[in-house]
């Protein structure tokens, strides 16, 4: 590599060291001090200062190996300009090494500097690079979040299935019960008007006839069979209107409601299928109107009291469900306490993980509790588990009043 | 590439190594061990606590018999591990190197370090590291706990650098090691420069005229 004039390596020239003003400083108390003539020359011979004589003495300024240039003089006494040589290579020496070392400084700097850019340019590189990969990651993570929303989803309905399977058993057990009377009742019915029937044919035998087929009874019974048949249908209506409720048909998802009403719908329907020896009690305190989504809280206070049913079922023991609301400034608090089997610690720190269930396999689909606290966070609630093993458990919602 | 003008040819070499290993203790011999035609002043630039900040120059050199003046510039670098921009600067353009490694067995890894960096260095200011004439010295040979030369010479077998052992303040090997770098450097450049056919320069020639040594070449 050759060595350019920016290099602090190179050798110096006298003429770049000491410039004509420094030169015109330095030679005049120079040449006083030798009180001769004198000139200073390159290293080729040619003057830098002063007018050299023919036939000088020339005395060599030697930086490194050779002369860089020359003290000339006709008429010094040569011991001195040999001395004025050696203070001269001083200065020039001092000089050098003042421009090497402020050269090498540069070079090093810039050196530096040329580290520092390849240095940004690599970290540019990798920043892009990260930059990529997080892009990347961040569309797989996208895209596995949607998956597992579709999942959700499918367990959500499939949850929401077998929930209204269950329900439906529960109807058509409890609709079963008036339809089995209203049809016998229809029937009694159809006999008493052969009854009248016949009394067309026995007409002329008066009110004997009358007596003999019992119209007395016939009547009065016929009218209470009727009376029955249409308690036993608005039963039957009730319990349609009760499911119309439940299922929210016909009404838009967000509306402003009374929590009171979804829990009383939702107890109503449990009792259509209440299981023997188990009780339900409410004690509904009056509520300020709630934003909310009324089926989604029907189907959420349905499911919790389900859930303490069947404690009290798995208890094998009588037992007690409480609904309980109340208000305070905050929000609308709800209480749903059953005095059954209760839950384990390990339980009630798993309660609210998917597929998590303490059902035999094929019972439930371990959504349960899951679902119910969406549902509240998606009304933007809060959801709490208390329970001691074989005393009880009490979940506590809470729903904010929206702001 | 050394400089090659106006009669004169110019060599750079450079003594690398980690802090305090003697490099600068290097010079200072050979300005007092060599006689060549023409030899400088060591030129000390800054040091603090002796530690060198900037650099030290030792010039050295003869006359061909073609009247070719070969000058040879030995510089040191600083060796501590701040200085690696100073470094970098001192090491560019230069046709040879001595890495002087320290013996002591407490600083093998910094003579490794060094030695990673010299090669590093090399890359960034455009050396040919794989053919640059380079040899490796292990200094110091006088420290108690010196690692054993058995062990070194085992160690660096595969290592295509010619190893040399110095006690550089006794001034032991040091020549050695110099002249070692010198056979190299001749025959990396003698036909380029045509050093033999031009100048009349074989390599013994050369080396004694660097070392001072004119007349009684070695065998």
């Amino acid at each position: 590599m050759k060595a350019s004039a920016a290099d602090f390596d190179r050798e110096w020239r006298l003429g770049e060291l000491f410039d004509a003003a420094m030169l015109a400083r330095v030679g005049p108390p120079l040449a006083e001090l030798l009180d001769a003539d004198l000139a200073i020359l390159d290293r080729g011979g040619a003057p830098l200062w002063g007018m050299p004589a023919d036939g000088a003495l020339r005395e060599p300024l030697v930086l490194e190996l050779e002369p860089a240039g020359y003290l000339a003089s006709t008429n010094a006494r040569p011991a001195r300009l040999k001395c004025a040589g050696r203070m001269f290579t001083a200065l020039l020496r001092a000089e050098a090494r003042y421009r090497m070392a402020s050269a090498l400084h540069l070079e090093a700097v810039t050196q530096d500097f040329e580290t520092l850019k390849l240095e940004h340019s690599r970290l540019l590189a990798s920043e892009a690079r990260y930059r990529k990969l997080s892009e990347e990651l961040e569309a797989r993570v996208a895209a596995q979040v949607a998956d597992l929303e579709t999942r959700q989803q499918r367990l959500y309905q499939a949850e929401k299935l077998a929930a209204v399977g269950q329900l439906a058993a529960g109807m058509a057990h409890e609709i079963n019960n008036p339809l089995g009377f209203v049809s016998s009742n229809l029937r009694s019915l159809g006999q008493y008007l052969q009854k009248f029937g016949e009394l067309r044919s026995r007409l002329p035998e008066g009110a004997a006839a009358w007596q003999s087929l019992d119209l007395d009874f016939v009547l009065e019974d016929g009218a209470e069979l009727l009376t029955d048949c249409s308690s036993g249908l608005e039963r039957i209506a009730g319990i349609v209107a009760d499911l119309q409720r439940f299922s929210n048909v016909d009404r838009p998802p967000e509306e402003l409601a009374d929590l009171n009403d979804c829990l009383q719908h939702a107890a109503n329907v449990a009792a259509a299928s209440l299981p023997p020896g188990v009780r339900l009690h409410t004690e509904l305190q009056p509520l300020p109107p709630l934003t909310c989504n009324p089926g989604l809280l029907n189907q959420l206070f349905f499911s919790l009291i389900r859930n303490a049913i069947q404690a009290i079922v798995d208890a094998r023991r009588p037992g007690e469900v409480s609904i309980v609301s109340a208000a305070d400034p905050a929000g609308v608090r709800v209480f749903i306490r059953d005095n059954g089997i209760g839950m384990e610690l390990t339980q009630l720190e798993h309660a609210f993980e998917p597929f998590y269930t303490t059902r035999t396999v094929g019972s439930g689909t371990g959504l349960g509790l899951s679902t119910a606290r969406n549902i509240v966070l998606a009304h933007r609630g809060h959801i709490e588990l208390a329970s001691t093993p074989d005393v009880g458990t009490t979940v506590s919602l809470f729903f904010p009043i929206a702001p | 590439m050394p400089e090659h003008d106006d009669g004169s040819l110019s060599f750079k070499l450079v003594y690398y190594g980690p802090a305090q290993s003697g490099k600068t203790t290097n010079l200072l011999r050979l300005h007092d061990m060599l006689s060549p035609e023409l030899k400088g002043e060591v030129m000390t630039m800054e040091t603090k606590d002796d530690r060198t900040l900037f650099f030290d120059l030792l010039p050295l050199g003869f006359r061909a018999p073609s009247g070719l003046l070969v000058k040879l510039r030995l510089f040191t670098v600083p060796g501590q591990v701040a200085h690696d921009g100073t470094r970098k600067a001192v090491l560019s353009r230069a046709d040879g190197i001595v890495f002087v490694a320290d013996s002591d067995r407490a600083q093998e890894t910094n003579n490794g370090e060094a030695f990673q960096s010299m090669a590093d260095n090399c890359h960034r200011v455009g050396l040919d590291f794989e053919r640059i004439p380079l040899v490796v010295q292990f200094n110091k040979r006088d420290l108690p706990n010196a690692v054993p030369e058995a062990e070194i010479r085992e160690r660096w077998e595969s290592a295509p650098w010619p190893l040399h052992f110095a006690t550089a303040l006794t001034g032991e090997g040091v020549e050695a090691s110099f002249e070692t770098l010198l056979r190299a450097l001749y025959r990396r450049h003698v036909d380029e420069l045509g050093l033999a056919r031009e100048h009349g320069l074989g390599e013994d020639t050369f080396v004694a005229g660097i070392l001072g040594r004119q007349g009684r070449p070695q065998a």
